[in-house]
């Protein structure tokens, strides 16, 4: 055996494992999620399920539903959109407080901030929605026995309720920021602090032209993943509003397939949603990796 | 020693033998884990899915055991799972030709499980005289067949009532408000009560159904095709938004959660709630009562709930041995003596006859107060419809009680709405 058909069989044996693993649980999934999208597969086609080319496509984007896909999707869009804004703000925020030298106690701080992201999501959702609770929730009591406040009809409206579905997230979703941020923030060389300081430079200068530049090529990553974990978030929007109340008006685009797949067996749509769903998110992971350049080195 | 590769210069020969032998064993183990290796034990499994509630399973599982103790070769393995991850994971399995060998829940999973083709119709699996031992209330049939045998009758809404709070139930909706009005109090004075009569969780359309039913309409006819756009449906929803807006019994907002844990603190007389709700009454140490739900004096009828029975149904995909143990399984959980226990412990309703017309449902204060409920009720159709009609409600019917709709659009849109989701449901 030759020394690179050598080299070559050890290679094929380190990555086959996870290879076989890939296919079982990504790509057969995935192949078969594009055939049954491409399907009338359904209740009464369960079995005898055929191929009907693009009719389910062509439904995600006409058919008359109340919310219409549109409305569900810009609704997306102001979810992540809010949600990431506040993840990160508040992420770095806490992140460039917690690298303070003079702070004590960083540890303890660290694990308190982390909590929210540690708590299962399921306990996080059913006790916010507790907490939104009109007459007897924390929320409402704080407002009107602290600040005076009229009480606010949290999962009655479907504003509100998409406010308060919006605060829970935020809540769950800043400690991840924060803890990359701080993990980024820690690797940037101190002497090029001190060398600004010497030339004067001020906090803001600093931030802007030492700071944000060398946290970027982590920052962005985290933002992508953030940006597809907040868009495909079932799990808040679902339990805090109990399943898209009230009247069906806080669905995301992701429990519109849960629902159409699950609730009402309708397969081949819920697929087709969902690849829909995919190159939404693939479109923008490309265009935003490209657009800040995060994968170019920040040295 | 010669290296395999410059690449990897630092690994010989034998660093690349141990890893493939590493390889090779691990294989083997994933292999042996995974069901590969040869049976170790001879024992025939039998296993269920159920919905049940932790009390329940509790039950089951002493009576699963006395069944492994007469039948030693058979181990029976209950697992629970959520109602929706239940019904959405035994499609998944049943149609790869896998899953549990029963299933068991209400009734109305029978509708898209047999449409689907992946449960066995049980006509000619049981023998006429076991059948019709049964009420026929516990026995669903579909399309002509037996689809599902149930150990339990109801899944049913009833009137609970703090008996220190309200010594006589009401019988009508007049005595209800009443009653609720007389318990609606604001204690510390800060205009606000502190009290409410009665709480149920008012945003679930399957909590509407009494008032419904109540005010003369019913959610579809006999063909399985909606009706929700009838007087019953508008006077209902109006009676429910009146017992909040006029009457002021009810909470503003109260979801199930919020109702069950003001009825355990004592802070409403009365809650609309299921049988399944009654042994966490009775932990929580209230001296409660059970009653149907009261009649409404203007039509003359009775508030009645939607009753489905709770029961059993066999996997397609099971092989010839493991039906047998099914059917002996499923004839040894609904004999008299297990049903009995059962209704014992949680006051279920039984579906035997015998069982029905023994001593203990005939004279216990909440199984009697339960069979009437059950009387005044009407049968969960079974129909996989039934699930694009919840789904038209919902949002129609919270948008009355949010204010934003009023009632006689909310019953034409339950309808329009049904309409078409059945529709998408069936292309």
């Amino acid at each position: 055996m030759s020394e690179k058909l050598k080299t070559k069989t050890f290679v094929f044996f380190l990555i086959a494992p996870a290879f076989l693993v890939l296919i079982g649980v990504v790509i057969y999934p995935f192949i078969f999620n594009i055939i049954i999208s491409l399907s009338n597969m359904s209740l009464s086609h369960i079995k005898d399920w055929h191929f009907v080319g693009l009719r389910q496509y062509v439904k995600v984007f006409t058919e008359e539903s109340k919310p219409s896909f549109y409305d569900v999707f810009l609704k997306t869009i102001i979810w992540t959109v809010v949600n990431l804004f506040f993840h990160v703000v508040i992420g770095v925020f806490l992140a460039l407080l917690l690298n303070q030298k003079e702070i004590r106690g960083k540890a303890i701080f660290r694990t308190i901030l982390v909590l929210p992201w540690a708590v299962p999501q399921l306990i996080v959702a059913l006790t916010w929605r507790g907490m939104f609770n009109y007459e007897y929730g924390s929320i409402n009591l704080m407002l009107t026995q602290w600040f005076g406040l009229p009480a606010v009809q949290w999962l009655k409206s479907p504003v509100e309720t998409f406010i308060a579905v919006i605060i829970t997230n935020v809540w769950l979703g800043f400690p991840f920021m924060m803890i990359i941020a701080l993990g980024a923030l820690q690797s940037i060389p101190h002497e090029l602090y001190e060398a600004a300081d010497m030339d004067g430079a001020s906090w803001f200068h600093k931030l802007k032209n030492i700071t944000i530049p060398l946290i970027r090529p982590v920052m962005v990553p985290a933002i992508t993943l953030g940006t597809i974990w907040t868009f495909n978030n079932l799990n808040i929007v679902w339990l805090v509003s109990n399943a898209g109340e009230p009247s069906d008006q806080t669905h995301l685009l992701v429990s519109f397939v849960y629902k159409a797949a699950f609730n009402f067996y309708r397969y081949g749509y819920g697929a087709a949603l969902s690849m829909v769903i995919f190159f939404i998110l693939l479109a923008f992971s490309l265009t935003f990796m490209r657009r800040t350049k995060a994968t170019e080195a920040a040295y | 020693m010669k290296p395999i590769t410059r690449r990897f210069g630092s690994i010989n020969r034998s660093t690349f033998h141990i890893f493939l032998f590493s390889f090779v064993i691990a294989g083997a183990v994933f292999c042996g884990l995974s069901g590969c290796s040869p049976k170790t034990t001879e024992k025939i499994r039998i296993t269920i899915w159920h919905q049940d509630r932790i009390d329940i399973r509790v039950v089951l599982e002493a009576q699963i055991k006395k069944f492994m103790a007469l039948h030693p070769e058979v181990q029976v393995e209950q697992l629970f799972k959520e109602t929706e991850s239940l019904r959405s994971g035994f499609i998944i399995a049943a149609i790869a030709g896998q899953g549990p060998e029963l299933v068991y829940g209400p009734a109305d999973q029978v509708g898209p499980f047999q449409v689907m083709d992946i449960i066995l119709p049980l006509d000619s699996l049981f023998d006429k005289s076991y059948l019709d031992q049964f009420d026929p209330k516990g026995l669903t049939y579909y399309k002509g067949h037996l689809y599902q045998i149930a150990d339990k009758l109801g899944n049913h809404l009833t009137l609970v009532y703090n008996k220190k709070l309200v010594p006589k139930p009401p019988t009508t909706e007049k005595e209800l408000i009443d009653i609720g009005k007389s318990l609606t109090r604001d204690l510390d004075g800060d205009g606000k009560p502190d009290m409410y009569g009665l709480a149920w969780n008012y945003t679930e359309p399957f909590f509407f159904i009494p008032f419904m039913t109540g005010f003369g309409g019913w959610i579809m006819d006999d063909n399985g095709n909606p009706t929700l756009n009838n007087r019953g449906t508008i006077d209902g929803l109006k009676f429910i938004k009146d017992l909040r807006d006029k009457y002021k019994i009810i909470p503003n907002e109260s979801d199930y959660e919020i109702a069950d844990i003001l009825f355990k603190d004592g802070k409403v007389g009365m809650i609309i709630n299921g049988d399944w709700s009654w042994s966490g009454y009775e932990k929580a140490g209230i001296d409660f009562g059970v009653a149907p739900l009261p009649k409404i004096t203007t039509t003359g009828l009775w508030c009645g709930t939607m009753v489905s029975p709770k029961g059993f149904s066999i996997n397609a995909n099971v092989s010839e041995e493991k039906k047998k143990w099914s059917i002996e399984l499923i004839k040894f959980l609904t004999s008299d003596e297990n049903e009995l226990e059962a209704a014992r412990i949680l006051h279920t309703m039984p579906t035997k006859k015998s069982v029905l017309a023994s001593d203990f449902v005939m004279k216990n204060d909440i199984m009697r107060n339960s069979q009437i409920a059950i009387e005044h009720g009407r049968p969960m159709p079974v129909v996989p419809e039934l699930r694009a009609i919840w789904d038209a409600m919902r949002p129609s019917y919270q948008a009355v009680l949010g204010g934003y709709k009023p009632a006689e659009q909310a019953a034409a849109d339950m309808q329009n709405d049904a309409l078409r989701k059945i529709r998408e449901m069936n292309e």
